[in-house]
């Protein structure tokens, strides 16, 4: 029990670790973007580094929507809350918003080919947790019935 | 669907929620789940449990009705 808290301790401090470089990444938004536009991506369109800076910053808003839910998550596993419903939908956001950051990345590929890697990541992702996301609704529903045992 | 007539038998028996759930080691609050036809499976046990303290059959508590 006490080594499962240290985990769950360690897996808070890290998603809060995260959401500081995406922050930091947003801070520094626009260099980064001219540098994946300019020297990874060899484009040198104003109109396709518009939209490569806007891709980008969506895909940050994604990130914060995905860290969120993952420290909301953990803080409901922190408090022994982990066979509740409440889960289940934090799980379904956390999916679908990797699905959007998929989308996202997608249109990005059309400028920096590179970002079509990204997007087979959150797809990935995505399956991972949605599959996860089935197991624990599986789980409470066995949970729910059990206790409704006499 | 399953009907769960334990009231009824408790109202024969004049036995009160409390004094039941006491003879038969259930709580109050899965005594009512039960009594609402809200739980989802009954132990054998119980059952044994609830026929002794009332003194019936476990046809006299549980009645099959088309949904």
């Amino acid at each position: 029990m006490k080594y499962q808290n240290v985990i769950i301790r360690w897996s808070k401090i890290a998603t809060l670790l995260f959401v500081a470089m995406v922050l930091v990444g947003d801070i520094f938004g626009i260099p980064i973007t001219q540098y994946i536009c300019y020297i990874w991506a060899e484009v040198f369109d104003p109109a396709k580094f518009a939209a490569l800076a806007v891709v980008y910053y969506l895909g940050t808003v994604g990130t914060y929507v995905i860290l969120f839910s993952l420290l909301k998550l953990l803080i409901n596993m922190g408090k022994d809350v982990v066979f509740d419903r409440c889960n289940l939908k934090l799980m379904n956001i956390i999916a679908y918003t990797f699905v959007a950051v998929a989308i996202d990345c997608i249109v990005g590929g059309f400028i920096w080919s590179g970002s079509f890697i990204l997007a087979i990541l959150a797809l990935f992702l995505a399956l991972v947790v949605q599959s996860v996301r089935v197991v624990f609704d599986k789980a409470i529903t066995m949970k729910e019935e059990l206790d409704l045992t006499i | 669907m399953i009907i769960v007539n334990i009231d009824v038998m408790m109202a024969k028996r004049k036995i009160s929620s409390g004094e039941l759930a006491q003879k038969i080691g259930i709580t109050p609050a899965n005594l009512s789940i039960l009594k609402n036809q809200k739980a989802k499976a009954v132990r054998f046990s119980t059952l044994n449990d609830i026929c002794k303290a009332l003194d019936c059959q476990p046809g006299d508590i549980l009645e099959y009705k088309e949904d």
